[in-house]
């Protein structure tokens, strides 16, 4: 128990599950066969939004938090509409440059303090504990105040990224969802049989947009601090190897993504300077084996196959 | 079906041999960094900027602590341990090392991060835990308004840069004067705003403002504005790197007024790179390695000795830096009690390192003098 309540895994637990929302934001924009590489930029903004509101306006963490993806999801409406007109690679540049437009806005306005970047955020276990105690439950058997915000923190966030993952099943299986996927497999096809793809295109990148900027406040409530350097291109790159490495197919890919890139660099905390050399030659075997990313439907259909088969014997 | 089972059973064991090896690795990497001191010996983690961009920063920190360390183990009062962490220079990264020190290593105090960013997001772990924490090379404002456990021996820019302004207003009977700095650096914009204040406070006329980013390397267009203005000095805000071209630039189109700077002035590497242009530029620092001093003498002479080179800031000061903790330690009389050692952190003064005398003062920021240093043929001697 001792092990699990261990201050070090809650953290890297809590980072997996940010990382996952973030990868369930590309998924979002991917399974309408665009390629967005402006996550990180939404992330900023929500991140940003959400700072602003509870260090300097004092707003509660659970009303900002959404604030926050609210205003990403705004932007980029305003972003959408002329950047979907291009695809493939030319959105995908076209993203990353709004990406460090928003990075170098972020570095010249004053109100996010420049490249100073704001600190003394609160942190969510602490605002989620003070909540609680508001209620008369302020300790649990046994645990530090810290174990405690931790794991009210962890519960938290399971619940939102459960919450993630049900909306996007219930939405594959929607009118919505078959729009989005026709469009991936074929745009021109899907809008011969009538769908809008404009329409809804944009809203595969405004839900996307409002997912990272969720995660962008979550993860500001975290880290007690966020500066501009934070979301630069290598953040968009790292959202973007989720997908590629846990495939994108299904929404459970870019989670096993995050989970895998989060844990690593813990899990080879041993090897020291060695780390991120063995990491870039796991990435590099990755790719070079699995292509299409760890999970694809094949691999679904596969162990369906032969777990069916087994529980039939 | 016999065969699908051994298959899962195969990449069971693997999975489970992988978890372990890594898991084994765990357990054995500070042996593997620090050669273990033996039973009572004070465990010290360090998180620093290891690979990366500022790697060079964390490698002199290391090379410093790594020499304080033997000493102060051979010296035989406190016997000190080093479990050092990459932290990338990124902020998710240092708050995963600060945690894995305190919970999985249990250090009884730390020392960094390298960056003050990264201090702003590890430093409440650290602080809520109640481990202390020293940052050596974090000089931005508010860092120990983090808490009570936060310490750190770096001299802020808001106490260095304002004696070199003074010390060249003085000197060069400064009447009005132009800024430079790097806008997209936190750490530059922090030392321009204590230099605009320090300007104001000495009644020094401010031309104009120009900035810049990190790694620009063309800085004609602001030069060029500020040498029409006829400036009695310019003042820059930056790292080296980008001071040392500013430098090149300006005497290449004729300004050859004083140059102040910031901390980012303080560099072996400002003078390698700006060679003749480096003379006139002025800088205050805690460190200045030809003072007649015997501890400093002998530090860089070790040094040296050691690592063929002579040390830097960032070095001098992670080695004070662990022989402040070697003292506290000592008063605490404990190697294990973090609040103990913390109580007697806050108590050190008159303390003789080889960045002077020190002291922390009631919010555990350095008490300490910086030496006014100006670059003259090459070399940095002292400003009188």
């Amino acid at each position: 128990m001792d092990i699990i309540l261990n201050q070090y895994y809650l953290q890297i637990v809590i980072f997996v599950l940010v990382n996952a929302i973030l990868g369930v934001s590309i998924y979002m924009t991917l399974s309408t066969g665009q390629l967005s590489l402006g996550n990180a930029g939404f992330m900023s903004i929500g991140a940003y939004t959400c700072a602003i509101l509870t260090v300097k306006a004092g707003f509660p963490v659970y009303l900002a938090v959404p604030i926050g993806g609210a205003a990403a999801s705004f932007i980029s409406l305003i972003i959408g509409y002329p950047a979907l007109r291009l695809t493939g690679i030319y959105l995908a540049i076209a993203t990353l440059g709004f990406g460090e437009v928003v990075r170098v806005i972020i570095l010249n306005l004053k109100i996010t303090n420049g490249a100073l970047g704001i600190s003394g955020i609160p942190t969510l276990g602490t605002k989620i504990s003070k909540m609680l105690s508001s209620f008369g439950l302020s300790r649990f058997g046994g645990l530090t105040a810290q174990q405690t915000s931790n794991l009210l923190v962890l519960v938290v966030l399971i619940f939102i990224l459960a919450f993630l993952v049900f909306f996007c099943t219930r939405l594959n299986r929607s009118r919505v969802g078959r729009a989005f996927a026709s469009i991936k497999a074929d745009e021109s096809a899907a809008e011969a049989m009538g769908i809008n793809t404009t329409y809804y295109k944009l809203l595969a990148f405004a839900l996307g947009a409002f997912i990272a900027g969720m995660a962008g406040g979550l993860s500001a409530h975290l880290t007690f601090f966020i500066g501009p350097k934070d979301f630069a291109y290598h953040r968009t790159v790292e959202i973007l190897s989720f997908a590629v490495l846990g495939g994108s197919d299904l929404i459970i890919g870019p989670i096993v993504g995050a989970l895998l890139l989060t844990m690593l660099p813990e899990l080879l905390r041993s090897a020291s300077e060695y780390r991120l050399m063995i990491y870039g030659a796991l990435m590099v075997i990755m790719m070079a084996f699995r292509p299409q990313g760890l999970i694809s439907e094949e691999t679904v259909r596969f162990w369906k196959r032969k777990l069916g088969r087994r529980i039939k014997q | 079906m016999k065969k699908g089972l051994t298959k899962w059973f195969t990449g069971m064991m693997i999975g489970t041999l992988l978890l372990t090896t890594a898991g084994c690795g765990g357990g054995s990497a500070p042996a593997a960094n620090s050669e273990s001191e033996g039973a009572g010996a004070a465990k010290i983690g360090v998180v620093a900027y290891l690979s990366g961009g500022g790697a060079a920063y964390g490698q002199s920190q290391k090379e410093g602590l790594d020499l304080a360390k033997d000493e102060i183990n051979a010296l035989g009062k406190v016997k000190i341990e080093l479990v050092y962490e990459d932290s990338r220079g990124n902020n998710t990264e240092a708050i995963n090392a600060v945690n894995k020190l305190i919970n999985k290593d249990n250090v009884v105090a730390l020392i960094g991060p390298t960056l003050s960013g990264e201090m702003f997001a590890s430093g409440p772990i650290a602080n809520q835990s109640g481990v202390p924490i020293m940052g050596t090379s974090t000089t931005a404002e508010g860092i120990t308004d983090i808490g009570e456990f936060v310490f750190r021996n770096a001299l802020p820019e808001s106490s260095a840069v304002p004696q070199a302004v003074k010390m060249a207003v003085e000197k060069y009977n400064l009447k009005k004067v132009a800024i430079m700095y790097s806008s997209n650096n936190d750490w530059a914009v922090s030392g321009y705003k204590t230099m605009e204040q320090a300007l104001k406070d000495n009644g020094v006329e401010v031309l104009a403002t120009e900035t810049f980013a990190d790694k620009d390397t063309d800085f004609s267009a602001q030069l060029t504005k500020i040498s029409s203005l006829k400036p009695d000095a310019v003042m820059v805000s930056s790292l080296y790197q980008e001071a040392a071209l500013v430098l090149k630039k300006a005497r290449e189109i004729g300004i050859t007024v004083p140059f102040v700077g910031t901390n980012g002035f303080n560099s072996p590497e400002l003078i390698k790179i700006a060679g003749k242009a480096a003379d006139g530029a002025i800088v205050a620092s805690p460190w200045y390695p030809g003072k007649e001093n015997e501890k400093i003498t002998k530090f860089v002479t070790d040094y040296k000795a050691k690592y063929n080179k002579v040390p830097d800031q960032f070095a001098a000061q992670s080695y004070d830096a662990l022989y402040i903790y070697a003292s506290a330690l000592e008063k605490a009389g404990s190697s294990t009690d973090r609040a103990k050692l913390r109580d007697s952190l806050a108590t050190i003064k008159d303390f003789q390192g080889v960045t002077g005398k020190f002291a922390f003062d009631e919010k555990r920021n350095p008490l300490m003098d910086a030496t006014v240093l100006i670059v003259k043929d090459g070399q940095f001697t002292e400003l009188k």
